[in-house]
């Protein structure tokens, strides 16, 4: 800040010295509220609206009925579509009666969202984008995702009383571009 | 810091001063009082309600299977959205307030008088506009105010003689109230109004700053008192800035805003009234048919464009003081017909 000139020779005296000094701190001690005040007030306005901006919730998820025990026999799998239509495997790994003998894969590429399909001559799952690979287990085992680690996405699963349940997004891009969009018929309102 | 000072300074070859040159104008007295800010305030609230506005339209959805839920999610779910809804309508109303408030004070003070006559008829598109994109505001929400008031609106617009049944069919994009209407109010609403509000408002205030502000002189006063326009004036606009964000802040908070019932085409409900902005025209169509009110609206409309020549034609008849007590008698009307229209449910 501008130190401020003494107006005449004259002011140059101790007392009006000092009352330029006071005048002076006075001056800044406002200018700082000011500035803190806007700082604060408009400062927190715009944190408000960063957080507004930023999705709200995370994208709900379901329980869905998927198969009895019985339907899936050690070793083998079956293939399940989402409500949003994306293709998941399950597939019964294990020979016991336990939920952790299962296994859901996501069919969405870790590495950038591509769909991966299942290669049975090479007994793996393949990502025709960047040519990613991974194994019956969803572990990565070339391409991209095995650099980074990248393995397919297990969904949750739950065994009761003999039946198979899965948890399932309800809000996705399918839904979002394909599910909602519908054409209109000649003559419908 | 210097280095980056220099750096700046050879890019854009302009010093303090000369900004401070190139903003400034000299200040009339009177403008230390605060009534006379009221032409600064409803420009802080449109740049309020601008930030605010585009942050809604981030989850705004026109279409009426989507507005209402869209709105509700605003509402209820994102964070601080009830808040940041809440200022946009707040600030609509002291908007609207504002602007009728400068107004007043400008109609009051004579300061519409030749030359400022053209600044006159700008600041009256300004108010049209207001109430138009406050009304289209409320309209975006789908709530039952909105779905009847604009087919009140619709349809009061179909009364206008010669060019009515065509503004109407513009304005809702059909005969009726249609799927394709929420759109229109939206690009009304979020594009074109507003930047036909900027556009005049750079008019406005250019013809401001080539005229200066009007000036008064108390009889005991010597020579006319004068203040700098920065950073004096800005300081006392940006205090009222501040003020006005608290006050904002407060009702947003206190009197948080809430969804009305959803539109539904088949069902009036019982008791409907606009914002209050509109209570005098609401009012009005009840007190009289519709072809006398809406072609007596459009004369008082006129009217108030043509205002600084009527007064010109009435101080040249010897009726000095006429347009004061005209305005005293309107003021006392508009008042009036909204406390009514506020205390009664029908």
């Amino acid at each position: 800040m501008e130190e401020s000139k003494p107006a005449s020779q004259s002011s140059s005296s101790p007392a009006a010295e000092s009352e330029t000094n006071r005048r002076d701190f006075l001056s800044s001690c406002s200018g700082a509220a000011m500035a803190f005040g806007l700082v604060g007030s408009y400062g927190t306005l715009v944190a408000m609206a960063g957080r507004f901006l930023y999705p709200a919730n995370p994208d709900p998820k379901a329980w869905i009925y998927l198969a009895h025990v019985d339907e899936v026999p050690p070793g083998q799998s079956l293939e399940f579509k989402t409500p949003l239509g994306s293709p998941v495997v399950v597939a019964r790994l294990g020979k016991g009666d336990h939920v952790e003998d299962y296994i859901a894969l996501s069919s969405v590429c870790p590495h950038l969202g591509c769909q991966v399909f299942w290669e049975p001559q090479n007994d793996r799952f393949f990502c025709p984008c960047h040519n990613g690979t991974f194994d019956r287990t969803g572990k990565a085992t070339g391409g991209p995702p095995a650099k980074a680690n990248q393995n397919l996405v297990r969904f949750p699963l739950r065994l009761e009383g003999g039946s198979l349940f899965i948890q399932v997004p309800l809000v996705g891009p399918t839904q979002s571009l394909v599910g909602r969009s519908r054409r209109h018929e000649p003559g419908e309102v | 810091m210097g280095a980056i000072a220099r750096w700046f300074q050879e890019r854009i070859p302009i010093s303090g001063d000369q900004l401070r040159e190139l903003t400034n104008e000299p200040v009339p007295h009177h403008l230390k009082r605060w009534w006379f800010c009221l032409g600064g305030t409803p420009a802080y609230l449109f740049v309020v309600q601008i930030v605010t506005g585009i942050l809604l339209a981030f989850y705004y959805q026109p279409s009426p299977s989507t507005a209402y839920e869209s709105v509700q999610f605003i509402t209820e779910e994102a964070y601080y959205g009830w808040f940041l809804r809440g200022l946009h309508k707040w600030g609509a109303t002291f908007m609207v307030a504002a602007v009728i408030l400068h107004q007043m004070r400008v109609y009051f003070t004579g300061a519409f008088r030749k030359p400022r006559d053209l600044n006159w008829i700008v600041g009256m598109c300004l108010l049209l506009c207001t109430l138009m994109i406050g009304f289209t505001g409320y309209s975006l929400v789908f709530e039952q105010l909105s779905y009847w008031g604009a087919t009140v609106a619709g349809n009061l617009t179909e009364q206008v003689p010669l060019v009515g049944p065509v503004f109407k069919r513009l304005l809702l994009g059909g005969e009726h109230y249609n799927p394709r209407t929420l759109s229109r109010f939206f690009i009304l609403h979020a594009a074109v109004l507003p930047v036909t509000m900027l556009f005049l408002l750079a008019i406005h205030i250019t013809l401001i700053r080539l005229h200066g502000v009007t000036e008064f002189h108390d009889e005991d006063e010597e020579e006319p008192q004068y203040f700098n326009f920065f950073p004096d004036h800005f300081y006392t606009e940006l205090i009222i800035g501040l003020v006005l964000m608290i006050i904002l802040s407060f009702l947003a908070t206190t009197f948080p805003v809430q969804m009305g019932p959803k539109a539904d085409p088949l069902h009036t409900p019982e008791i409907i009234k606009p914002e209050w902005y509109f209570y005098v025209m609401f009012r009005w169509l009840k007190l009289f048919s519709i072809g006398t009110a809406v072609l007596s609206i459009g004369l008082i409309i006129f009217a108030m464009f043509a205002w600084p020549w009527i007064d010109a034609l009435l101080r040249r008849l010897g009726w000095e003081n006429a347009s004061v007590y005209i305005g005293i008698v309107a003021v006392l009307a508009l008042v009036g017909l909204t406390v009514w229209e506020a205390l009664v449910p029908h």
